[in-house]
């Protein structure tokens, strides 16, 4: 039985890449539960995460399901609100009976939904959570790998990738939006830069939702940066490169916290800007097949939606990891108990597809996979590590 | 010490922004002044009409200002009828503030259900152009949306003040009754009024799409400092929210250029309380 | 026994405080405290706002406040989680009195003008609040603050919270409603002035309202705090919460206690009806909906229908009435006969100027008890604004007023009032949504005499019946004729029973039948004790009545004496008549 099932597993992983229809899957559903942000202000990125998680129960499906019985996804609008998500997943667990539950999108959401877990005992594996300090439950894994410290590891990873360019900067001004997750890592990166021995020129803050982005630009230009660090969430990078587009000044070389990757690509004076990221869709991220199959499939399915910005990157692959760390513990343990699939967490890695995920340092996180990547000719490539950098791809300085 | 250049060109560019606070609160302004209505819809239609604007530039691949021939005449049908609505129930200032927050609503899921909720952008070939004044810099999208803030408010306050239509108009927001005892028709005077003040949400919509990023719930990013704008321009002063506009965009922009831009949004909102205890008084 | 509304607040409470017994899932508990926690909120708005008529848009900035608060003093100073939520109310509620306490003083700012001065508060907190150690722009965690364990789960804990301050919310809804307070807000509401005028001590009753409404909100924002256990900016202070809290008011019904209630049950209920993950956007879309078709065919709210309807208590007749008023009235009388003749009113060298116009110029005028003094003089002549003066309406530039042995220039119009000054509005003030019954026994609950409201509404039956008014007691202002309207400003000024009484033009615009019947009543109120000051332009009553006649003319005495007298003088004919009176 357990070989057979093994077998089936196994066959199962291979269709994916083939793209087979397997023997159906049977039995009472296992239901898995979440919340996204589908209407409200962060609406904008749920529907990626909305989009992978059809992909992934599809997939699934296709298979084997899970343990052999069909995988149902119930999905609830939480509409923004934090409050509305932990009434929501209170909801999953206490009337839905869900058999797993799942995170829902960005940190205040996710804090809400993990109090919720940590009261029924459940496994939260989550995605997005930007702020891992605020990560206090045993049982609940990230599958966005940023490691226990992001505000230190990835302004380190960045500043290694521009000492090791050909035009390593000595001044830098650090931009920010004070919106709680990029202010967390821009605060960072300005301890590190000061580690580093990079002069800070400037240091702004601005609130999240300002419209005028002109004297901020101003400012930079003023102070004549050699790198600008810019702490900005979703479209404030683009407002901020507009606002320097008007003012005829293009930093020499500038990085985003956590831009809206597809708008800030297509501006042309995007070109050279930096940003963090976790999967992008080429090699080496795509010779991983299942990496590949997503991406293609992704595609699809974001232009059908009528997405303005159809490629992968670190929001969907997130998502895509957090399905895959499920789906893995479940295999594996042959359990849906959640202090078994926790148990068994802790003490392995899960291959996903943005890297080996391991869950054994501080709140459950484990190593900082985030790359840079760099807008070359309106697109986004990796450029560091090298390993995992587009090949031929470097960083590209002025 | 900041130099002559930042601060020149961040009054420049407080003023661009203060444009555009302007023409947001213009129709607002009036409706809320002359009709005692709170349009919070105002603020969808909006962005609906940037969205249009932004369907026709970058679908159809029309110039963004030819957009105006269809918004235009479509947003004063769309105002007209909100307010044959209203007048229809005869509806209270207040509960105007809530049906229009339930049109907005329907207005942003419309908006979601069409484009989604991911950003927007359009790239018009307005948006590379720029020029220059000296050190200065001036960008065509802003000035584009100075011009049609400036040459609005200025149509607005002349047909107002000039023509028989627009002293009509005052008439009956004045005293409606006497008006109407004077042969003023009340009625299809609101109705024009509201069908112009839709159209200049759709104005301020073509000048947010040249100068913006778009997303449904960018919506209520602008309602705050736009009523700030009309409550210290005025209810009902055409030139007002320019002017309220134009002051709350300098005073913000050269606090950020001085201070932490952090705290710009005091420098507004303090100056709103003041503007309202000043005036306090007088009534 | 009747079970009061109070009762019914505590069974309910009772009875909804057992539900965590019976194990419900979670999910219910949850779910019953957000509508709790909206009922609370924006009930709290509807102490200040519905019921006083300023519209406030700073909820958010009070329910951030008390949210902080608990966010501060137990993320950051290891507070216990319950002490904080005293000191959230308080913190609100100091910061709202304290912004009352500026705004109110500055001068009157209703309507959309302290909606937006609210909502700017808001703001500018947020931005303080940003910037500042409070919050720094990182957002403040409750993750590892302890919650007390009130209830079996945390979720009943949370339950049991709220709900106990729904009840003390509602308690206190309620019992403002039914009180004084209740009564002088909605006054206030209707128009202020004449609230002031009447006796109701419009400032203090504000700022309590504001303070009661800020520290409900304060508290709701205390537990609210605990209940997402991380704090952000932006998520505090938005416009949403505001908006909110108003659009369920407005849909239960503002004018009612009750009203937010069934509003903030209904709101937080179609909210949950559209969190399916499939129809999101159309989910939200049918919310819009919803509320413009509500508001459209619902104007007043659900509970519109009842507004200020069931607030008094004594509805029927009082069958054991025991004498009419003129002969509850004789006591002053007597001290009359006595006491005629000295000086009750004593106005020295009083000016007042508007802008540049002096509309008073060192008035001097004294008024004797007992008497009937009319004050005439041409349009513009300034005898309104001494009645504003005198009544406490205006504070004066200069000169000083003595009302018997008490100075009242620069106290405040309520406390005028309470001295015994009443007056008439030559253009009939009535409190636009309380029936004649009510206007009446508004200054009889607030007036000198400060009756209990069954007293007032007897005493206000009695000067009905006086004005004539008796069968028009349950109707409202609006459906009265003008000669009745009149007579409402006469009844509403006679039940504080004042010992001075200003009469505005109060048979201008009557019929000549109509003027004798007035002219009846004036002596008749003269008769039961109290002194008049009538302002008249109907010469055929000045001379009629007046025992002693002061003409003004560009904000000075002319002339003062008998009226034959007086009004034969040239220089009074030619400034006030113009020409000799026939």
């Amino acid at each position: 039985m357990k070989l057979a099932t093994r077998i089936i597993a196994a066959l199962g992983a291979a269709a994916l890449s083939l793209g087979l229809a397997q023997a159906a899957p049977s039995g009472a559903p296992v239901r898995i539960g979440s919340t996204l942000a589908l209407t409200g202000p962060l609406s904008g990125t749920a529907i990626i995460h909305k989009i992978v998680g059809e992909i992934y129960v599809d997939d699934l499906n296709k298979r084997d399901g899970l343990l052999g019985r069909p995988v149902e996804w119930i999905l609830k609008d939480d509409q923004s609100k934090p409050e509305l998500a932990r009434t929501l997943y209170e909801q999953l667990i206490t009337v839905d009976k869900v058999d797993l539950i799942i995170g829902p999108y960005a940190t205040p959401n996710i804090i809400a939904a993990m109090g919720v877990a940590q009261r029924y005992n459940r496994v939260l594996i989550h995605h997005t959570m930007g702020i891992p300090s605020l990560a206090k439950y045993d049982m609940q894994f990230p599958a966005w790998s940023v490691g226990p410290n992001p505000e230190t590891t990835v302004p380190n990873t960045l500043f290694d990738a521009l000492a090791a360019s050909a035009k390593p900067p000595k001044t830098i001004a650090i931009v920010t939006s004070k919106f709680p997750s990029v202010y967390f890592m821009s605060v960072g990166a300005r301890e590190v830069a000061k580690k580093r021995g990079l002069q800070e020129v400037l240091f702004l803050e601005w609130e999240f939702g300002n419209k005028d982005f002109g004297p901020i630009a101003n400012r930079v230009k003023d102070a004549k940066p050699d790198f600008v660090f810019v702490g900005a969430i979703g479209l404030e990078g683009n407002q901020l490169l507009e606002a320097m587009k008007k003012i005829d000044y293009v930093p020499p070389m500038h990085y985003y916290m956590y831009p809206a990757p597809g708008p800030l690509a297509k501006l042309p004076e995007a070109q050279g800007a930096l940003a963090a990221s976790i999967f992008e869709q080429h090699p080496p991220f795509t010779n991983n097949p299942i990496a590949a199959q997503f991406v293609k499939e992704y595609n699809a399915r974001a232009a059908k939606a009528g997405l303005p910005d159809n490629s992968v990157e670190t929001q969907a692959a997130a998502s895509f990891s957090t399905w895959q760390v499920l789906e893995a513990a479940v295999t594996a343990t042959k359990s849906l108990d959640d202090k078994v699939l926790a148990a068994w967490l802790k003490q392995n890695q899960v291959d996903t597809i943005q890297g080996r995920l391991r869950f054994d340092r501080a709140n459950n996180y484990g190593d900082d996979l985030m790359r840079v990547k760099q807008v070359q000719n309106g697109h986004w490539v990796t450029v560091w590590p090298k390993e995992w950098a587009a090949p031929g791809a470097k960083l590209i300085t002025p | 010490m900041p130099s002559f250049t930042l601060l020149a060109q961040s009054v420049l560019s407080g003023i661009f922004i203060g444009a555009l606070y302007g023409l947001l609160g213009l129709g607002l302004s009036l409706t809320w002044g002359m009709l005692r209505q709170i349009n919070l819809a105002h603020f969808a239609l909006a962005f609906l009409g940037a969205y249009l604007t932004f369907q026709l530039t970058h679908g159809a691949g029309w110039d963004p200002l030819a957009t105006l021939l269809v918004v235009v005449p479509c947003f004063f049908l769309l105002g007209a009828s909100m307010h044959w609505l209203f007048a229809r129930f005869a509806i209270t200032p207040f509960n105007s503030l809530l049906v229009t927050f339930g049109l907005t609503v329907i207005v942003e899921s419309l908006i979601q259900w069409i484009w989604t909720a991911d950003q927007r952008l359009m790239d018009s070939a307005y948006g590379a152009v720029r020029f220059k004044l000296g050190a200065l810099y001036v960008p065509l999208p802003e000035l584009l949306t100075l011009v049609l803030a400036v040459a609005l408010s200025l149509a607005a306050w002349a047909g107002l003040r000039y023509t028989d239509l627009g002293r009509a108009m005052r008439a009956a927001a004045e005293d409606a009754p006497i008006a109407a005892a004077f042969g003023v028709n009340e009625r299809s005077l609101s109705l024009l009024l509201s069908g112009i003040s839709a159209a200049f949400a759709g104005v301020a919509g073509l000048c947010i799409a040249l100068s913006f990023t778009l997303a449904p719930s960018q919506i209520y990013a602008w309602i705050g400092v736009v009523f700030a704008v009309v409550m210290i321009g005025g209810l009902g002063n055409p030139i007002g929210p320019l002017v309220a506009g134009i002051v709350i965009g300098i005073s913000e922009s050269l606090t950020m250029a001085l201070t932490s831009p952090a705290w710009a949004p005091l420098v507004s909102f303090s100056l709103l309380i003041v503007v309202l205890l000043a005036r306090a008084k007088k009534i | 026994m009747r079970v009061t509304a109070s009762g019914w607040i505590a069974i309910a409470g009772l009875a909804l405080a057992t539900v965590p017994f019976f194990k419900p899932p979670a999910f219910y508990e949850t779910f019953l405290y957000l509508v709790f926690y909206w009922i609370v909120l924006a009930t709290s708005w509807n102490i200040l706002s519905g019921y006083s008529g300023y519209f406030s848009f700073g909820h958010g900035a009070f329910f951030g406040a008390g949210m902080y608060t608990t966010a501060t003093l137990s993320g950051r100073y290891d507070w216990a989680f319950l002490w904080t939520l005293p000191a959230a109310a308080l913190v609100a509620a100091l910061f709202g009195t304290a912004i009352g306490a500026v705004v109110f003083r500055v001068g009157r700012l209703r309507g959309e003008l302290f909606a937006l001065l609210t909502l700017a508060v808001t703001f500018v907190l947020a931005t303080v609040v940003l910037n500042t150690r409070i919050d720094g722009g990182q957002g403040v965690n409750l993750g590892g603050v302890a919650l007390p364990a009130i209830g079996p789960t945390p979720s009943a804990t949370f339950y049991f919270l709220a709900l106990a301050l729904t009840v003390i919310t509602l308690w206190t809804a309620r019992g403002i409603y039914q009180a004084r307070l209740g009564t002088g807000l909605f006054a206030i509401h209707d128009d202020e002035d004449v609230a002031e005028v009447l006796g109701v001590p419009t400032l203090r009753y504000k700022l309590v309202a504001f303070g009661v409404s800020c520290a409900l909100a304060g508290v709701a924002g205390g537990i609210h705090a605990m209940f997402v256990s991380y704090v952000t900016v932006g998520e505090t202070f938005s416009i949403i919460v505001p908006l909110t809290v108003v659009l369920m008011s407005v849909l239960g019904g503002t004018r009612h206690w009750l009203g937010p209630t069934v509003g903030a049950t209904i709101i937080t209920g179609l909210v949950y009806a559209f969190t399916a993950g499939d129809y999101a956007i159309a989910g939200r879309a049918a919310v819009g909906l919803i509320l413009v078709v509500v508001i459209l065919f619902m104007p007043n709210g659900v509970l519109g229908r009842f507004a200020g309807r069931s607030r008094t208590p004594t509805r029927a007749p009082d069958a054991n009435r025991t004498a009419p008023a003129a002969a509850r009235s004789t006591a002053p009388a007597q001290t009359r006969q006595q006491r005629q003749g000295e000086i009750l009113l004593d106005a020295r060298g009083v000016s007042k100027a508007f802008r540049g116009v002096q509309a008073l110029d060192r008035v001097d005028l004294q008024v004797r008890r007992g008497e009937i003094l009319g004050l005439v003089g041409p349009n513009g002549s300034g005898k309104s604004t001494m009645i504003n003066v005198v009544s406490g309406h205006f504070l004066l530039d200069s000169g000083r007023i003595a009302f018997g042995d008490r100075e009242v220039s620069g106290m405040a119009a309520h406390r005028i009032a309470h001295a015994g000054i009443a007056r008439t509005y030559q253009i009939p003030r009535p409190l636009a949504h309380m029936n004649v019954l009510e206007n009446v026994a508004l200054p009889a609950m607030f007036g000198r005499n400060s009756l209990g409201r069954i007293d007032a509404e007897r005493e206000a039956r009695d000067w009905l019946e006086f004005t004539g008014l008796a069968g028009k007691a349950d109707a409202l202002p609006d459906d009265l004729n003008l000669h009745q309207r009149k007579f409402l400003e006469l009844a509403r000024a006679l039940a504080s029973r004042p010992s001075l009484l200003f009469l505005d033009e109060v048979l201008s615009g009557l019929t000549p039948s109509e003027i004798d019947n007035a002219i009846a009543t004036i002596r008749a109120i003269r008769d039961q004790g109290a002194t008049i000051v009538f302002v008249e332009h109907v010469m055929r009553a000045v001379m009629e009545l007046a025992d002693r006649i002061v003409v003004l003319n560009y904000g000075r005495v002319i002339a003062e004496g008998l009226p034959q007298d007086v009004m034969q003088r040239p220089e009074v004919v030619t400034a006030y008549l113009g020409k000799p009176h026939a």
